[in-house]
């Protein structure tokens, strides 16, 4: 579920609150939105993928709430990775990543 | 009905689709193509609502040409139980290759970066790109997008066609009516709000709104579809458990868990009974470090489960359980009456995971192509029927007198003050459509029990929906609508008495050639089915052998 809004890197844009397909996130004046019904969180990771700053951590765990640390998130290249892994963020594209998997292929074969 | 009576908004349209998936997005488009004014309103956002914007799947994007279009309708023609139509397969085929390599087209994306016989396959692009794409080309073609506007209340006129839908926007805080000359529902399947990837919008509304509006429902004793993911996650991504080996709690390597190389549900199902499994993906292949990084690139929502818990899939051992991913990925849903996706009930037309997908899917899963092949066709068949119908109606249908059917869990009774707790029904429920004993493996007591059970739960969200905040109204609605689509579930699986498709019956162990038919269930406060013919006789198999594939 979702666990973290980084207060340091959130510009309260409210793209999360806009995408979050089961409307887990409320707008707050001036500040970053609020994680007002964590338990309503299907774990999509969807915020995470349009979250323009990557300031945002959804956990694994579906089902229940785990504690999680922000500098260790950073330390371990969590925060942001999904966006990443996607070729969503800034100077990357999901065409350089199909170019990847289309090399790889030619090398190992298509998987299945 | 306090909240939904305050001003709102409200719109007439020609043809309003209700969804916001593939299937809703397509059939969107497809009305528009064809001269319509369209809205369309999601529960969500349109481009992250639904299982497909947080998984993938690719659709089957293949030439007419014979000899490349049989293997895809008997791939699982057997396995469905020959209900599967290759009459419909035609069709959805052929509207498929004319427009899924619009997707790659609009989003300026190259050739995909498969080939199956020397011909793209169309599925590179992962669900929330290619959402992201469609989201734009509906805004495009000067369709109305109401995001976080849930449908609760189908309209009807005089006559009974269904007319246009009320709900509540959510995030505005005020009631929606649409009026419109037809209704497309592509608002998803029924997965209990198991949390299976993307699915808990999924909720089976679409199904009781249909039925209220007087539809009836077809397949849905082929609703017991579960898919394996890490224990505690959400990601039912199922293709790569063709590398798994599994192992009991000892370590013991499990075998028979995967058939002709693809993992067999149900004797997951049965070791998961006994005790705890585990998965490595090391077979196949999967232990050669290109091969993991090619697979890491191709399913980055699987991957990224595995990064945040901080394990490697290629070589430790991880724990999975079974989620149920109900008829999103199963067959269930309203039925289609006729060959432009539209249902029983005039004005009201039914597209992708809303529908049944028995017509290309038979009583099998069409996970991983078929069904994004049936969310395709059927979008683009229904959105063109609807603006169609929306011509032939002319001035007329916005001037018609409507009303709303929604009934239970939207209209307080008058006789009484108590209301029942929507998070205790939701409970209640998947205390009987969860567990892998009374929904896999099913038999006469197990379904009349759960029945029992969950009729007691009609009983009670007969009292009054709690409405006091946005939430509380969609969720009160949406608690109504599992307990209605589990009710239908296990109805239609006790009518039919043997084992086909999914449905298993351990009563019944054997396929009764006598039962080649279609159930058509329905019904709120009392249930009821019918045997639909299949109109095609069987097909016979072509020489090769028919490929088994569970994805």
């Amino acid at each position: 579920m979702i666990e973290l809004i980084s207060q340091s890197r959130c510009i309260n844009c409210d793209i999360c609150v806009e995408v979050c397909p089961t409307n887990v996130f409320d707008p707050v004046p001036g500040e970053a939105p609020v994680i007002a019904r964590q338990s309503d969180c299907q774990t999509c990771f969807l915020c995470e993928a349009y979250c323009p700053v990557d300031a945002m951590f959804v956990a694994a765990e579906a089902h229940e709430h785990v504690e999680v640390n922000e500098e260790d998130l950073i330390a371990k290249g969590l925060l942001g990775a999904y966006r990443r892994n996607l070729g969503w963020n800034k100077g990357n594209s999901p065409e350089i990543r199909m170019n990847e998997m289309r090399e790889l292929q030619r090398k190992v074969g298509a998987p299945f | 009905m306090n909240k939904l009576n305050e001003p709102g908004l409200e719109i007439n349209a020609d043809v309003l689709v209700i969804g916001g998936g593939p299937a809703a997005s397509w059939a969107a488009l497809a009305a528009a193509e064809r001269g319509a004014k369209v809205v369309i309103a999601d529960k969500g956002y349109l481009g992250a609502s639904g299982a497909f914007a947080a998984s993938t799947s690719g659709a089957k994007v293949i030439p007419p040409i014979k000899e490349l279009r049989d293997p895809v309708k008997f791939e699982r023609y057997a396995l469905g139980g020959h209900l599967a139509q290759h009459s419909w397969w035609d069709r959805l085929l052929d509207v498929t290759f004319e427009k899924a390599p619009k997707i790659y087209e609009w989003g300026g994306y190259e050739t995909p970066p498969y080939n199956t016989n020397g011909r793209p396959a169309y599925r590179g692009l992962q669900g929330c790109e290619t959402m992201r794409i469609m989201r734009k080309q509906v805004k495009k073609a000067g369709v109305q997008i109401l995001d976080h506007s849930p449908a609760l209340e189908l309209l009807v006129d005089d006559e009974g066609a269904v007319s246009g839908a009320r709900g509540f926007q959510r995030q505005e805080n005020r009631p929606w009516t649409v009026k419109a000359a037809a209704v497309v529902m592509a608002s998803g399947g029924c997965a209990w709000l198991s949390k299976a990837l993307g699915c808990n919008t999924n909720t089976g509304d679409g199904l009781l709104m249909a039925v209220e509006a007087g539809g009836e429902l077809s397949s849905m004793e082929f609703s017991a579809h579960y898919v394996p993911a890490p224990k505690h996650s959400s990601v039912t991504k199922s293709a790569y458990y063709r590398f798994a080996s599994f192992y009991d709690e000892s370590g013991k390597v499990l075998d028979g868990l995967t058939k002709n190389g693809h993992r067999s549900t149900s004797a997951i199902a049965k070791e998961l009974l006994k005790g705890k499994v585990y998965v490595t993906l090391n077979q196949n292949g999967a232990d050669n470090p290109d091969m993991q990084k090619l697979l890491r690139l191709q399913q980055p929502n699987f991957m990224n489960a595995f990064d945040k818990i901080g394990v490697d899939p290629f070589t430790e051992k991880w724990e999975i359980t079974l989620l149920l991913e109900g008829t999103v990925r199963g067959v269930g849903g309203i039925r289609i009456a006729n060959k432009d996706c539209g249902t029983t009930v005039p004005g009201l037309f039914a597209a992708g995971d809303a529908a049944t997908r028995e017509l290309n899917c038979g009583g099998f899963t069409g996970g991983a192509g078929p069904n994004m092949t049936w969310a395709i066709g059927s979008g683009n068949i229904a959105g063109w029927a609807a603006a169609d119908h929306a011509r032939s109606l002319g001035q007329k249908a916005t001037e018609r007198n409507v009303r709303g059917v929604g009934r239970t869990g939207l209209v307080s009774s008058t006789e009484t003050d108590a209301t029942y707790d929507a998070n205790a029904v939701v409970k209640g429920v998947q205390e009987e459509i969860f567990p892998l004993d009374k929904n896999i493996f099913r038999t006469e007591k197990g379904l009349l029990d759960s029945l029992a059970k969950l009729n007691q739960l009609w009983s009670e969200v007969q009292k009054n929906p709690v409405q006091g905040t946005a939430q509380e109204l969609q969720r009160s609605r949406e608690a109504v609508g599992l307990v209605a689509a589990a009710r239908w579930a296990y109805f239609a699986g006790l009518e039919r008495k043997e084992t086909r498709g999914m449905h298993k019956r351990l009563d019944y162990p054997q396929l009764d050639p006598n039962q080649r038919h279609y159930l058509a269930v329905g019904g709120l406060d009392k249930l009821w089915t019918r045997p639909v013919p299949v109109p095609e006789a069987v097909v016979p198999q072509p020489a090769k052998e028919e490929v088994a594939v569970h994805a």
